[in-house]
């Protein structure tokens, strides 16, 4: 094992991004546009928590700024995730969420690029990582000091783009680009174990030349505290975070189940998966 | 012609420091000039043209002007959906070099050959695709290229195939056809692009025909072709790429609203190569060389004269 950085664990009063209010957000979402990929989103909510909340810069919190940090949503099926957060941000209002996938809205069921907030066209799985790689190699060119993170799901880690962008951006010692791996063990048609087996990742990526770590993708602490380690380390090497979760992660039912990657919400599954959350007074 | 290329892009290289060289491991000596003079612009991406493309898509993003050089079957073949969603999508200026289209790769058989490029690149939205005839037009197409501040595919077919204009293009717009010799106007009219055109100037040479190259297959204006199309007796498209969706398909789709008219559309038939030998061979299998030329041009001519006197007959 290499020798990390001690974590050092920042304590916030940030009461943005509270995980159980972004999962009533996609909740919301889900149920107003009759959307799938509920599930997807879920496994990454403490991901993009912490990411928001601690990590990304947007200066003038303009999600254009020319000196931002880019958050990469290569696995686009998790995209309500991050309309949670730019909702949080006051990029998206009540209407976007409620008013998702009426006729003639913006918002898609994958990322769009064209929607500000959002970096890549995603979900033909294997193209956001190359981009995020080519973004963060012109960073690299121009000197800045902005940051890449680029997550990936595990079921797309089948895509061949993703093991060339590796290659690249070890070859190219990108230490400003962080992949972060949703490894929440499903794909559109099983485990990943059964279709197509991942093997150990933690191998895989530290082999490729990349600081590598594994964290508990669900504990913002150890998220936290996990991404500052990878930054602070290995100067010269891409980073990569595997980060264990749990698909469909906060709502019992559909924990594990890998029927809500499809199933739509009806008003009794949608007040049950509201109650689960357990946020007070969050009854309708 | 390949010359002109590499001059063109150590121009613009070292007139603009964004501008980055972009290659999937190919461009042996093309790029020996390159490299000497812009170093720091010239990536070897590796063999990994997936990535490449995605990755020029980003550079894009931050602010650099790739240019991304493949074989055009693997750029843009091999990375279409990436062209479409990583670079169309959001109108990036990245300029797709597809180098040794069409037959060039005459001995290495079907993965080297690329006859299908214009007719996939033609349909993504807001992609240009420009099919340079000479060093003239390639020059020109390269300062087009990086003036659109879009995405352009650019295709190189074979390059020997010598000097079709007598001197540099001073006025080279969008979607124009380059008028490169008055013929007869009760004789069919040629609309050439890429090596085709060399051919089409042979046989315009002995049957007095009107020949127009076509360096950009799209956009392609709509006012040339409906003014070729008057100016001559039926027209014949020439292309060194399949007869569906290239050139022979955008002239048809402007004539058939625009400008009725007869089209011989002369290209590769709906087939793969079956066996290899020279350039000249693999032309000569796909009904490309110009003595089957020559006879096609000279039967649809007669066809369309004889159609034209039992229109006026009846």
């Amino acid at each position: 094992m290499r020798n990390l950085a001690p974590p050092r664990a920042e304590a916030s009063t940030d009461t943005r991004f509270a995980p159980a209010r972004m999962r009533r957000t996609v909740l919301e979402m889900a149920y107003a546009g009759s959307t799938v990929h509920i599930a997807c989103a879920f496994s990454i909510i403490e991901l993009v928590t912490v990411l928001y909340r601690n990590h990304l810069r947007y200066p003038g919190n303009d999600p254009r700024a020319a000196g931002r940090d880019y958050l990469v949503l290569s696995k686009g099926h998790g995209v309500m995730a991050q309309y949670a957060c730019m909702h949080e941000l006051g990029w998206l209002d009540d209407s976007h969420i409620q008013g998702y996938f009426k006729d003639g809205s913006e918002l898609k069921g994958l990322s769009d690029s064209r929607v500000a907030g959002l970096e890549v066209t995603s979900g033909s799985l294997g193209h956001g990582f190359s981009v995020g790689v080519g973004i963060a190699m012109g960073l690299q060119r121009k000197g800045t000091d902005q940051k890449v993170y680029a997550i990936v799901g595990d079921g797309e880690l089948n895509e061949g783009p993703i093991w060339e962008g590796a290659l690249v951006a070890a070859h190219h010692r990108m230490d400003n680009l962080m992949l972060i791996v949703d490894k929440n063990g499903f794909q559109a048609m099983g485990t990943t174990d059964d279709v197509l087996a991942l093997g150990d990742l933690t191998a895989k990526f530290t082999s490729f030349g990349f600081e590598t770590l594994e964290v508990d993708g669900h504990d913002e602490a150890a998220i936290d505290i996990a991404i500052r380690q990878l930054w602070a380390a290995g100067a010269g090497r891409p980073k990569a975070l595997i980060a264990r979760t749990v698909k469909g992660r906060g709502v019992p039912f559909m924990e594990s189940d890998n029927r809500w990657h499809y199933t739509r919400l009806n008003p009794q599954t949608f007040a049950e998966a509201i109650a689960a959350l357990g946020i007070p007074g969050a009854s309708k | 012609m390949r010359e002109a290329f590499s001059n063109a892009l150590v121009r613009l290289a070292l007139a603009d420091p964004k501008v980055l060289l972009l290659t999937g491991d190919h461009g042996y000596a093309l790029f020996d000039e390159f490299r000497k003079r812009c170093p720091g612009q010239y990536i070897n991406a590796g063999i990994a043209e997936q990535n490449m493309v995605g990755m020029a898509a980003g550079l894009a993003r931050v602010g650099f002007r790739p240019f991304v050089y493949g074989l055009a079957a693997f750029v843009p073949i091999r990375t279409v959906e990436q062209i479409k969603l990583d670079i169309a999508h959001d109108d990036l200026p990245v300029v797709l070099l597809g180098d040794g289209a069409g037959f060039v790769y005459s001995h290495l058989g079907t993965s080297h050959q690329s006859t299908e490029d214009i007719a996939c690149t033609r349909a993504i939205p807001g992609l240009k695709v420009l099919s340079p005839a000479d060093r003239f037009e390639m020059t020109a197409s390269m300062d087009y290229a990086y003036s659109v501040n879009g995405p352009v595919y650019l295709r190189m077919g074979k390059s020997d195939r010598g000097d079709v204009h007598t001197g540099p293009i001073n006025s080279f717009s969008s979607g124009q056809l380059l008028k490169v010799r008055r013929g007869k106007v009760d004789l069919p009219g040629l609309i050439a692009t890429g090596s085709m055109v060399s051919t089409a100037v042979d046989i315009a040479q002995e049957l007095d025909l009107s020949v127009w190259s076509a360096p950009m297959v799209k956009p392609l204006l709509k006012d040339d072709v409906c003014a070729a199309a008057s100016g001559s007796n039926g027209l014949v498209t020439l292309e060194e790429h399949s007869v569906l969706g290239g050139l022979g398909a955008a002239v048809t789709e402007i004539t058939s609203e625009h400008h009725p008219t007869r089209v011989l559309r002369l290209g590769v038939p709906d087939r793969f190569s079956e066996y290899c030998g020279t350039h000249a061979y693999l032309l000569r299998e796909h009904g490309l060389d110009i003595e089957t030329v020559r006879n096609r041009i000279s039967e649809f001519s007669r066809t369309v004269a004889l159609g034209a006197h039992s229109v006026a007959s009846s």
